[in-house]
């Protein structure tokens, strides 16, 4: 019945008008990743394994309309979060016995490495519904109970709870970047939480005026796979947000 | 996009791999479809765009003066130390942008590039010219045309489509940029190639030989 109605949806105007909403279950949503992601340990932090699409999967060749729900960001161990994964499991101080959260989690690898590092307390976030599914996915093919997760918009919150914030890849979208800069200002200010951010360095987020308050902590080189994801792309790098210093 | 534009755009990319170009500008001047070709632009590599919006009825007029003028007081506004286009589109087949460009902006011009390197200031080009393979050498900055055999782009896949969605695209009309479009060429007529006629078809070799007998072809 499913590909017969998304053949005939797609007649209409060739676009997929197909609504996921009637098969956002979490059952059917793990089926569907399971399906069509593969386990991946080809990126900076091969201990974690992930479900994520490669090449080898089919939806990686077709046009991105014909991914039946929102974009995947989840389905893809974005270079930011793989500097962020990476810092955490070879410093294990950062994070050892604090409260993290992870913002923008996606595939959850950051979420994992942390609670891995020895984290007291992790909270993978992020908006996506099918997000909250691949992490659950995640948790258990790396032997974890399933971590929390949060599905609310969380910026502009009180964030008195966290030790840590850690952004992988969230600074490169303006608008976005202008709010989420306002907001970890006051969680410093208000709670000293440490905020790190991961990011390969695109050109948006090294003209973003939190540049000034930003120091580089750590940077890795890019694996193969990982820089055919980013073109343009070949290192990443962990930032810590200072406000005050310049 | 056009097949020069893309080896361009894959050129750039490669040097911003190796660390030699900071950002990638991807600019594209005509109506609003011209966003799907940034877009492919910044699915290849390319940091952020510039859409130079021009009407779809004044854009069958622009032609490579007005996107030279575009192009080199973007070249200005943006500061950029290189000018990489394709060294001509394949509708028009103009071949001349690039040159005007570097006209423009009074920088030296290495046109129809099939390697490019950067060394400290300078940049070395391979051309090819008519007589086999000319190497020269330009101070940065510079305007390179790149030819068909500069690279081999790459396609963009699924990661970097979705990734190009995020990247900033600004949209600047020809007039903030003090640039006036106006044509001064004038066409005098343009014709279509002669239409074929549809044919007749036929059942047997002996219908065949009676109609080639009536038509006094044999």
């Amino acid at each position: 019945m499913l590909p017969l109605l998304r053949s005939l949806l797609r007649a209409h105007g060739g676009r997929v008008l197909y609504s996921a909403a009637r098969h956002s279950s979490a059952t059917y949503l793990q089926s569907f990743i399971l399906h069509n992601t593969e386990v991946v340990t080809d990126h900076l932090t091969p201990e974690i394994r992930l479900l994520l699409l490669t090449p080898r999967c089919k939806y990686w060749h077709l046009r991105p309309e014909h991914w039946p729900y929102g974009d995947p960001y989840w389905a893809i161990y974005w270079p930011g979060g793989q500097a962020l994964g990476r810092y955490f499991l070879d410093n294990p101080d950062v994070v050892r016995c604090r409260r993290i959260m992870d913002l923008g989690s996606g595939c959850g690898a950051v979420s994992i490495a942390a609670k891995m590092g020895g984290a007291s307390y992790v909270v993978a976030n992020d908006i996506d519904p099918v997000a909250a599914a691949a992490f659950a996915l995640n948790c258990q093919l790396n032997g974890m109970d399933d971590l929390p997760f949060d599905p609310e918009n969380i910026i502009g919150d009180d964030a008195g709870l966290w030790d840590v914030i850690a952004l992988g890849d969230m600074f490169y979208d303006e608008q976005l970047a202008d709010s989420l800069h306002r907001w970890l200002r006051r969680c410093m200010e208000q709670h000293g939480t440490t905020v790190l951010i991961g990011d390969p360095g695109r050109g948006h987020f090294l003209g973003h005026p939190i540049q000034k308050q930003l120091q580089k902590v750590a940077e890795y080189s890019l694996p193969e796979s990982t820089k055919q994801e980013n073109y343009g792309l070949t290192t990443s790098a962990v930032w810590r947000y200072q406000p005050g210093c310049s | 996009m056009n097949p020069f534009c893309e080896i361009a755009v894959e050129e750039a990319v490669r040097l911003k791999e190796k660390k030699i170009v900071s950002e990638i500008i991807a600019v594209s001047c005509g109506p609003q479809q011209c966003q799907e070709t940034i877009r492919t632009a910044l699915a290849m590599g390319a940091d952020r765009g510039i859409h130079v919006d021009v009407s779809a009825k004044d854009a069958e007029t622009l032609g490579p003066f007005q996107v030279s003028k575009v192009l080199a007081a973007l070249a200005k506004k943006e500061n950029v130390n290189l000018v990489l286009l394709g060294k001509q589109a394949i509708d028009d087949d103009c071949n001349q942008t690039g040159q005007m460009t570097a006209a423009l902006l009074d920088w030296p011009q290495a046109t129809f590039a099939s390697e490019v390197k950067v060394e400290g200031e300078k940049l070395i080009v391979i051309r090819e010219v008519d007589g086999g393979l000319e190497t020269i050498s330009v101070k940065l900055p510079a305007v390179v045309t790149a030819d068909l055999r500069l690279n081999e782009p790459r396609y963009a896949t699924l990661p970097n489509i979705m990734k190009a969605k995020k990247k900033k695209v600004d949209q600047v009309k020809p007039s903030d940029l003090g640039v006036d479009i106006t044509s001064r060429v004038h066409i005098l007529s343009v014709e279509d190639p002669p239409q074929r006629q549809a044919g007749v078809k036929v059942e047997t070799v002996e219908d065949l030989v009676s109609k080639l007998k009536e038509s006094g072809r044999i």
